[in-house]
């Protein structure tokens, strides 16, 4: 018995993607392996840790919880995405001015939720920043730079 | 049984299209996927879940949205957590279950998990369905030539068993405007992405009096689905002391040891935050 596959078109990151895919394929393996798009990582499979965050249809969300058939005619923001060649977005530049960066691992995830987070709220509270931001794990920084620029960014988005 | 790549996918936009599908596929074993955020985790593990078919029904219209009627307000199942979270109509009418949309897991997880979905995984532990019983909210599940409604206590008959059929799906929630308040109380071993250890929603209504004239408290993962702690309201509305009706709730729970707790101090937790929702929360500052 052969693979069924299935036809896919979706824009990521701003460009349409034109795919045959099978069933069984999470958009995680997708994006990284298809696409070549590696900045969401795989840790928990579970849709615990946030590592795997994008944003689809403009909510983030967790690829390893969603296959690649689910998003024909959807719309894909990566961590890739997000910066204009060398010209980072307000939140990359803040994750960058506050050390907000150690291993780095769960930085794209957390970005993607920031500048979720900054969209979402008007001058997000630290509370509400720490609420959005649980899930999303990172087990170097202990948060406080990460919620630091966050914080940031919202209260220069709406001034 | 097949290997991932042989399943097959199909995604429905209308409840006709749906159940003309479904006729023909009746030896397959099938999967179906609102959300996803319970399926695909079983569906990660090597061992879990592997249809021979899967059927994604988040494209069918007759389940979006949240809508006000006279007496009532309908949720369609494909609701997903963060709507009902920021829903101002469940927010004014049905107080627990926004409470609970805000300690469900993570806004990743919020912007995709159901609330059909939570019905019909019918965990013990699941954050929806306390408020959804308290309520005594009702389902309309649709099937190939019928629909019909059923209380959400009926619907939901064990640890992640409902009645409903393999050709059928929970179309919409029904919740009438009783006028009740409503709270909800989640006690996880960490504030957020957390299985409840203990979670229940109390509805109530007051007279001027403050007494209750009317008091409904469901709780989950202390049985093997949410109960209603009858044997306490009952207490409570007849009198009793809080300090003797709060024994009562042993006969209306059967908690077991598992993972997150033991089954005593599920019993002993439960009793003691109800004791301080009664004494603190409900008698000095829900009037």
């Amino acid at each position: 018995m052969v693979d069924i596959l299935y036809p896919i078109s979706l824009m990521v990151n701003g460009k349409t993607v034109q795919a045959e895919v099978s069933a069984d394929l999470r958009l995680l393996d997708f994006l990284r392996n298809d696409l070549n798009l590696t900045g969401a990582k795989e840790v928990c499979a579970e849709g615990e840790c946030g590592a795997c965050t994008v944003v689809l249809d403009g909510k983030t969300v967790n690829s390893c919880l969603i296959l690649a058939v689910e998003t024909d005619e959807s719309e894909l923001t990566t961590i890739e995405g997000l910066s204009d060649g060398k010209i980072l977005t307000q939140m990359q530049k803040a994750f960058v001015d506050h050390h907000s960066v150690q291993c780095g691992y769960c930085i794209p995830g957390m970005v993607l939720t920031g500048e979720q987070i900054v969209k979402d709220h008007d001058s997000p509270s630290r509370k509400t920043i720490q609420e959005d931001l649980s899930g999303n794990i990172c087990r170097c920084t202990g948060y406080q730079k990460i919620v630091e620029a966050i914080e940031k960014v919202g209260h220069e988005f709406h001034e | 049984m097949v290997s991932k790549n042989k399943m097959k996918y199909f995604r429905p936009s209308s409840t006709h299209e749906l159940h003309d599908y479904l006729v023909d596929v009746k030896e397959m074993s099938i999967a179906i996927l609102a959300g996803g955020t319970d399926l695909m985790p079983r569906w990660n593990d090597d061992n879990g879940l592997r249809p021979d078919m899967l059927i994604d029904i988040k494209k069918i219209h007759e389940c979006f949205g949240i809508r006000e009627y006279e007496n009532e307000i309908v949720i369609g199942a494909l609701t997903t957590i963060q709507e009902i979270k920021n829903s101002i109509l469940i927010q004014k009418y049905f107080g627990a279950l926004s409470e609970a949309a805000s300690h469900f897991a993570g806004v990743q997880i919020r912007h995709r998990a159901t609330i059909g979905g939570n019905i019909c995984n019918a965990s013990p532990a699941g954050d929806m369905l306390p408020g959804l019983y308290a309520h005594r909210a009702d389902m309309k599940v649709i099937g190939p030539n019928s629909s019909h409604s059923i209380p959400i206590s009926d619907f939901i008959v064990g640890p992640g068993k409902t009645v409903l059929e393999s050709n059928e799906i929970i179309s919409e929630i029904h919740l009438k405007k009783s006028g009740d308040s409503s709270c909800f109380y989640k006690l996880g071993l960490r504030q957020s992405m957390a299985i409840a250890v203990v979670n229940f929603a109390i509805a109530y209504t007051r007279d001027s009096n403050n007494a209750f004239t009317s008091l409904n408290i469901a709780a989950g993962s202390v049985a093997p689905s949410i109960v209603f702690l009858n044997h306490f309201t009952d207490g409570i509305m007849n009198g009793t002391s809080l300090d003797e009706a709060i024994e009562l709730v042993d006969k209306d729970i059967f908690p077991i040891d598992d993972i997150r707790a033991s089954a005593d101090y599920r019993r002993t937790v439960l009793k003691n935050v109800l004791k301080y929702t009664f004494r603190h929360e409900l008698h000095e500052n829900c009037e």
